[in-house]
């Protein structure tokens, strides 16, 4: 099965992402950011009957949280393809997802002002 | 008795005879010998046509292996170049994965991939070689590639799945003989209708079952069909019709060439055909363990070996199990990181930058909007 001569040892997937996505148009990721947080959803039934893409993305996250891009990183996988299969999992109710972390820590200052505030009137 | 001495038609008789006899003998001789030349000429006649035809034959023979020779080469190259493109589109497509024009991106790579196929094909028909090398898939992915091969590949619908993989050597053929059976099947059958995909599991083996809601075939058709399918009769490149009718020659060639069979001589549920390929026993292996396999390029990357003994043992299971939650950790990210290329994290990274920047800068009431 190998041919004699000039054989690209670079190989690249037997499954194209084309045919993981089934051809569908990549939406415009308006759902799922980068940072989007992404877990498995607790009670799983039938994952068996899904791609096998798609089982390993659920297990993946069955551990924690993990943001999108990090998924599309482990799994090889264009972001694009990763949101497609996200979106349709998330249908399916096999993942949850949650907002990024850092945008809540920006409406702390208030808190903070008081902290300061308490502080500099009991010890300044 | 004296009268008949004087009568001169004794005489003659008596000269007659011998005479008539000596004619008749010569004659006879002459004849055997004319009937020898004749059967003589007539076999070096057959000699000689049996001569011709073979030089006929092996003329016809030569300009064959000529035509092969050279098709094969030049699709050797048609192939290399298809599987380069495949690897450079692969790399753009993980590159720019978030960008809008993924799409296009894909739909490039759909094309590349019938591309190949095509050049694959022909160079089956000349003895050529896949050019591709594979790991051990399941049947389940060799179908869905088989499927990515074809123009209209939504149509086909793979309805089981199996717990049995394919061996390396067979994943290529296997694929190319199912590309070539879903192109069948998505020509002659309407566009609306889909292809039914079943893999099922037989006391021989795996039998992969492609059943359209076509036309069906004739029996003349089905004929041709089963002499291409057996494999048994060399098929010329000469022969192939315009346009060229590759298919069945091409699946025929494989399925002998690797020893699996394949038969389209049953209706298929819905009127059209019904094709079955059986891969028997020798060709299977069991489950492969990692799905997406992405084990090649890690030691590779790695710049010792004892280190990459410990981290590309550890890590696989704790990529895939225990995933732990992106905000405090930053060493165990790192760690993950060493095993991709430093292309791949550079620009994951970057993404990753790119995404967080966005978010900073957007304003933070959409925030809670977005997600569910």
């Amino acid at each position: 099965m190998t041919a004699p001569d000039e054989q690209e040892p670079e190989s690249v997937g037997l499954v194209r992402p084309y045919v993981i996505t089934n051809g569908r148009e990549i939406a415009d990721g308006d759902r799922f950011e980068l940072v989007t947080l992404i877990t498995a959803a607790p009670d799983q039934q039938q994952k068996s009957r899904l791609d096998p893409e798609k089982r390993s993305l659920v297990e993946l996250c069955e551990g924690g949280y993990l943001s999108v891009a990090e998924i599309a990183g482990h799994m090889r996988l264009p972001i694009g393809v990763v949101k497609v299969l996200l979106s349709d999992l998330a249908e399916g109710g096999h993942i949850l997802t949650r907002a990024p972390v850092p945008a809540a820590q920006l409406t702390d200052i208030q808190v903070l002002q008081e902290v300061l505030d308490g502080l500099q009137a009991r010890f300044g | 008795m004296s009268q008949y001495l004087q009568d001169p038609a004794l005489w003659g008789l008596v000269v007659g005879a011998p005479l008539a006899a000596t004619v008749i003998y010569r004659g006879r001789k002459s004849n055997a010998k004319l009937r020898l030349e004749k059967t003589e000429l007539e076999s070096r006649h057959t000699e000689l046509e049996d001569t011709f035809s073979d030089a006929v034959e092996e003329a016809r023979l030569r300009a064959e292996d000529a035509t092969k020779t050279a098709l094969k080469s030049a699709m050797r190259t048609l192939q290399g170049l298809a599987n380069e493109q495949q690897l450079a589109i692969s790399k753009v497509q993980g590159k720019y994965g978030d960008q809008q024009f993924l799409q296009d991106l894909l739909e490039i790579d759909h094309m590349n991939s019938q591309f190949g196929r095509r050049a694959q094909s022909v160079s089956v028909l000349c003895d050529g070689w896949l050019g591709r090398q594979r790991t051990v898939a399941s049947v389940y992915d060799v179908a869905r590639s088989a499927k990515g091969r074809i123009r209209h590949f939504t149509r086909v619908e793979i309805r089981s799945q199996t717990n049995f993989a394919v061996i390396s050597q067979v994943v290529e053929p296997v694929a190319l003989v199912l590309a070539e059976l879903l192109d069948n099947a998505t020509s002659y059958s309407a566009p609306e209708t889909t292809i039914d995909i079943n893999i099922r599991t037989v006391p021989k083996g795996v039998c992969v079952i492609i059943d359209d809601a076509g036309v069906g075939m004739n029996e003349e058709e089905k004929s041709r069909a089963a002499r291409l399918l057996s494999g048994e009769h060399p098929v010329s490149v000469t022969e192939l019709g315009n346009p060229p009718q590759f298919g069945f020659a091409v699946i025929g060639v494989l399925a002998a060439r690797y020893g699996f069979s394949v038969s389209v001589d049953t209706a298929s549920p819905y009127g059209g055909v019904r094709a079955v390929v059986l891969l028997p026993q020798e060709l299977l292996t069991s489950m492969p363990e990692p799905q997406n396999a992405p084990v090649p390029e890690t030691p590779a990357a790695m710049p010792e070996p004892e280190e990459a003994g410990e981290t590309a043992g550890g890590l696989p299971k704790r990529r895939r199990r225990a995933p732990i939650a992106i905000v405090p950790e930053t060493d165990a990210a790192d760690a993950s990181n060493r095993a991709r290329s430093s292309e791949e994290t550079a620009s994951i990274m970057g993404a990753f930058q790119r995404g967080t920047q966005s978010g900073r800068s957007a304003d933070p009431s959409r925030e809670g909007f977005e997600v569910q």
